[in-house]
């Protein structure tokens, strides 16, 4: 674009309304205009598309100034964790070169947190996305271990090995597991009722996958779901809409490492 | 420090590629994280060169360049490529941001310390927009301001270095307000048609 041969073009365009904003345009461009003169140009981009496209034509100019510059090595590293939500964006940016390769990037932990932050975006732009499968077959499972659930349970309390994890629920109420192999006991008491249109779901959590494994029913003051979990898994609830979600919607109210 | 950049498993997109950045950037607005690395290769070193010069501190130009980098990514999905390069809309976020915080760490100085900010701020200001030709290292660029008068000239290094409204520079060179606009105006479209841009 930058070697096409100017045709001398340009007069009576550039010089058309000079009091509807055009004449203001290039200063625009350059950011060289005051408040007034800003909205005078806004209305005039609103109306005009002819303007707009005069108006990149001089960003694009004003672009060809830019000499580009290497940043400091460790704000690649900085940069992708305020946005994959390891830290809060706002965060200042080092402040200058920390010699901190580029590529050493936190990705795995900033991966997991991100998931939740990022959950709610990422889920509006993912309406079309299939339920996988293996959600459905395991909600038709959910239903099956309930009546196994039992047994199961019998044989997680007689289990040596069998751990005991307990955190307290955002919101109220409090949570546990029984891990015992790959079987969770999860365990909610003392949970705020949900409103009629939100339900208590549950998920397993595994490094980037996020897996349904189905709604806590809490008719019951204590409400309790087998699920399966490897170890290094975590066990997470939200509040999802009425019915549940695919994937979360919201942040974890409680999180228990399997 | 451009060896370590290129050692990361993503393939690296250059400015120069605009389909693989395009793409990268259609990806990041439907959340992909994985492809803002690529991103961040591409369009950083325009966004930090473009703060630099309004700037011209690194740690405040670091600074801008990482919350245009985020501003990237959150808007991504606004990038619209048949109106702009990538590179174009990075800058236009990146000066509008450098600017204003060059406007509000004047009005702050203003307040504080009324006197000082006048003399000490202008003159560096003027300094550099004096030795600003030297620097385009685009050669285009370089010819282009040549072929501009010098009262135009001034006029739009100012405006881009100096980062001043048609008023302060207007001000700033003793020059009646129009005078300085048309300076402006018709320096830009000189150059704009000296580099042949031409979205027509």
């Amino acid at each position: 674009m930058a070697d096409r041969t100017s045709g001398g073009r340009g007069d009576v365009r550039d010089l058309r309304d000079p009091g509807e904003g055009w004449d203001l345009l290039p200063a625009y461009a350059l950011d060289a205009v005051d408040d007034l003169e800003r909205r005078q140009v806004e209305r005039l981009l609103d109306a005009d598309g002819e303007a707009r496209r005069a108006l990149d034509e001089f960003r694009e100019t004003v672009g060809a100034f830019v000499v580009d510059t290497e940043p400091p090595p460790g704000l690649r590293a900085a940069t992708i964790a305020a946005i994959t939500g390891d830290v809060p964006a706002e965060a200042p940016a080092p402040a200058a070169d920390q010699g901190r390769p580029a590529d050493v990037v936190p990705i795995e932990r900033a991966r997991r947190r991100r998931r939740w932050s990022v959950v709610a975006v990422a889920a509006a732009a993912v309406v079309a996305v299939a339920i996988p499968t293996t959600v459905a077959v395991q909600a038709r499972q959910e239903q099956s271990q309930l009546q196994a659930q039992s047994d199961r349970v019998a044989q997680m309390l007689a289990d040596p090995d069998a751990r005991l994890v307990t955190s307290q629920v955002t919101g109220g109420g409090e949570a546990s597991a029984l891990v015992s192999g790959d079987d969770v006991l999860f365990t909610a008491s003392d949970l705020p009722a949900a409103s009629d249109d939100q339900d208590y779901q549950l998920w397993i959590v595994a490094g980037d996958d996020i897996t349904s494994a189905g709604l806590l029913d809490t008719s019951d003051d204590s409400s309790q779901a087998l699920v399966s979990a490897a170890a290094g898994e975590v066990v997470a609830m939200t509040l999802e809409p009425a019915g549940g979600s695919e994937q979360p919607t919201s942040d974890p109210i409680v999180t228990l490492q399997a | 420090m451009s060896g370590l950049r290129q050692t990361g498993p993503v393939p690296h997109v250059r400015t120069s590629e605009p389909d693989a950045l395009d793409a990268a950037l259609a990806a990041c607005a439907e959340g992909d994280s994985d492809a803002f690395g690529p991103v961040y290769d591409a369009l950083s070193p325009s966004v930090f060169g473009a703060a630099l010069a309004v700037l011209r501190d690194r740690d405040h130009a670091a600074e801008v360049t990482q919350e245009v980098m985020v501003e990237v990514w959150q808007t991504a999905a606004r990038f619209d490529a048949t109106r702009a390069s990538a590179r174009t809309w990075a800058i236009t976020m990146t000066r509008r941001r450098a600017i204003d915080r060059v406007r509000s760490e004047q009005s702050r100085r203003a307040r504080d310390q009324k006197d000082l900010d006048a003399s000490v701020v202008g003159r560096e200001r003027d300094t550099v927009a004096e030795t600003v030709d030297g620097r385009f290292e685009r050669a285009a660029v370089r010819d282009c301001l040549e072929s501009l008068t010098e009262t135009q000239r001034e006029a739009v290094v100012r405006a881009y270095y100096g980062e001043r409204t048609y008023r302060e520079v207007s001000e700033d060179l003793g020059a009646a307000l129009p005078t300085v606009k048309s300076r402006i105006r018709d320096g830009l479209i000189r150059l704009r048609d000296c580099l042949g841009v031409n979205h027509g």
